[in-house]
């Protein structure tokens, strides 16, 4: 078992009521689930909302129990779906619950954060993300309506090796002027979560997990990546799926495991309907890093943690 | 499962599922799982992303040289844009910076494959492009039309070659081990900046 300690500072980010970042075991794992992926949330029925509902509260229920800090992942995938689905979050959280937009269209994004600020609720906000694609309309949208957090995405398509995904986020590889990280400051963020982007198999996929130490060490900032990604792509499982759900299903949540010994601070984990297996397998591997970390490296566990809450 | 996923003719792999190997028509059907007439329709399947996904798309395609039309058939995906990135690939091919020109999509690099494939794939296939269109029956209108157009085989196969792009490889340094370029981990998983020199 190896737990990592990183020789520069580590960095803690606040959204809201969560925290995270620090050395491996200073705190416990942020689990972000997905809300409204999919082509069956297309149009929102009562059935749907109920079942989100549901989801929703066993991830705040099992986030407590296991002592890892919870947020939703409401994933946007069209302008007309941008007030619908986050009034209805806005509607089923508190003001201190956290939630991040996770949306694939810069236009969307951008109406997102207005539609956000006019709700007052932007200091919850964690963006998801900025990456390569970025325009001049969106970097002026963020200028505007600032979101208290940001995912700042290392996918860097012509270099997927470490050193590559390192590449766009500092120094942009020639395909963004000073590098992401730059640029979500320059925008105005100053909690930045990075991800290491997960890619397929056959496509330097290890290197997902690499980067997370290298991109820790070497900026401090939160680290983490979606790997369920990863497996989701991964055609041998993906024939197996319907048959067999339960293989599907840990190999799917056993996968967030591997990052978190490689020192990642969050994940985003897949449904949020994932979450009662999620929480207790992500919060078993938190125990195992926290006392590795406290052996070797003096690091103690906060009072609210695996180690306390899953005796 | 019949016929789906055969490594044997399109060994880039992928969601796809393999028809009549002799058919001209190949159909990319964006997210959607679609059944085709498995005789008349060489292959076909799903291509989520605007790099990698495209690559192998075109690297598959010109591994048939029976295929001489390729239908791009749905939704274009949200983000990615990766059907409209695919019709720029064929109609202006890449920039020097391998960058997809006139591309709409977040990320449009071609990485894994070379120029040649991608001038192969320009000549080899005409697109027909229904993207947009959810229809099933003007799908099948379009498959029916190529097949009766033909031109016939455009000669050899072209088996692209992967470029494989050399990463930060793990060394051993007096008992530690290198994460990547600059970055050393000892075997108590204390992690340390290696300068540039490679003195810690």
């Amino acid at each position: 078992m190896i737990v990592y300690s990183f020789a520069t500072e580590q960095k803690i980010c606040e959204i809201g009521s969560v925290k995270v970042g620090g050395q491996p075991g200073e705190l416990p794992t942020l689990l972000i689930g997905t809300v409204f992926y999919g082509r069956r949330y297309k149009e929102l029925n009562e059935e749907l909302l109920e079942k989100a509902s549901k989801d929703i509260e066993a991830q705040r229920t099992i986030s407590e129990e296991t002592g890892n800090p919870s947020m939703l992942d409401v994933f946007i995938d069209s302008e007309e779906h941008v007030e619908e689905r986050l009034s209805y979050v806005l509607d089923h959280t508190s003001s201190m619950e956290p939630f991040s937009i996770d949306v694939p269209e810069a236009e969307v994004r951008i109406e997102a954060l207005d539609y956000l600020d006019g709700q007052g609720a932007l200091d919850r906000v964690l963006y998801n993300s900025m990456n390569l694609g970025i325009t001049e309309e969106e970097k002026e949208a963020i200028r505007s309506h600032p979101p208290k957090a940001a995912i700042v995405l290392g996918y860097n398509p012509r270099d997927l090796s470490t050193d590559g995904r390192m590449g766009i986020l500092g120094h942009g590889s020639g395909m963004v002027e000073g590098g992401l990280i730059e640029m979500a400051l320059e925008c105005g963020i100053e909690n930045l979560l990075l991800d290491t982007a997960a890619t397929p198999f056959d496509h330097k996929a290890a290197e997902t997990l690499r980067s997370i130490p290298a991109m820790k060490n070497r900026w401090g900032y939160p680290v983490g990546c979606s790997i369920h990604n990863t497996v989701e792509s991964w055609l041998w499982l993906k024939k197996r799926r319907k048959e067999n759900r339960e293989l599907y299903n840990i190999c799917d949540i056993g996968s967030n495991g591997l990052t978190i010994v490689l020192g990642a601070d969050y994940m985003v984990y897949g449904p949020v309907s994932n979450a009662p297996f999620a929480f207790p397998f992500v919060g078993m591997v938190d125990k195992l890093v926290s006392e590795g970390a406290e052996e070797y490296f003096g690091v103690e566990p906060p009072e609210i943690h695996p180690r306390s809450r899953m005796e | 499962m019949k016929g789906r996923n055969s490594m044997n003719e399109y060994l880039w792999g992928g969601e796809f599922n393999t028809g009549n190997y002799e058919s001209p028509v190949a159909v990319v059907t964006m997210a959607e799982r679609i059944d085709l007439p498995e005789g008349k329709v060489a292959v076909w399947g799903k291509m989520m992303t605007e790099n990698l996904g495209v690559e192998k798309v075109v690297a598959n395609i010109i591994s048939n040289p029976n295929i001489r039309f390729l239908i791009i058939f749905g939704s274009d995906i949200r983000g990615h844009r990766s059907g409209s990135t695919l019709l720029s690939l064929h109609e202006n091919g890449l920039g020097e910076d391998n960058r997809i020109l006139g591309a709409p999509g977040a990320m449009p690099y071609i990485e894994n494959i070379d120029r040649e494939a991608v001038e192969r794939f320009q000549q080899q296939v005409e697109i027909v492009n229904l993207l947009g269109e959810e229809k099933e029956e003007g799908l099948l209108k379009a498959i029916d039309d190529c097949i009766e157009k033909d031109p016939g085989s455009f000669g050899d196969p072209y088996i692209a070659i992967k470029i494989e792009t050399k990463g930060a490889q793990m060394e051993d340094l007096q008992g530690k081990i290198a994460l990547c370029r600059d970055l050393l981990l000892d075997p108590l998983g204390k992690i340390t900046t290696l300068n540039t020199q490679g003195e810690e």
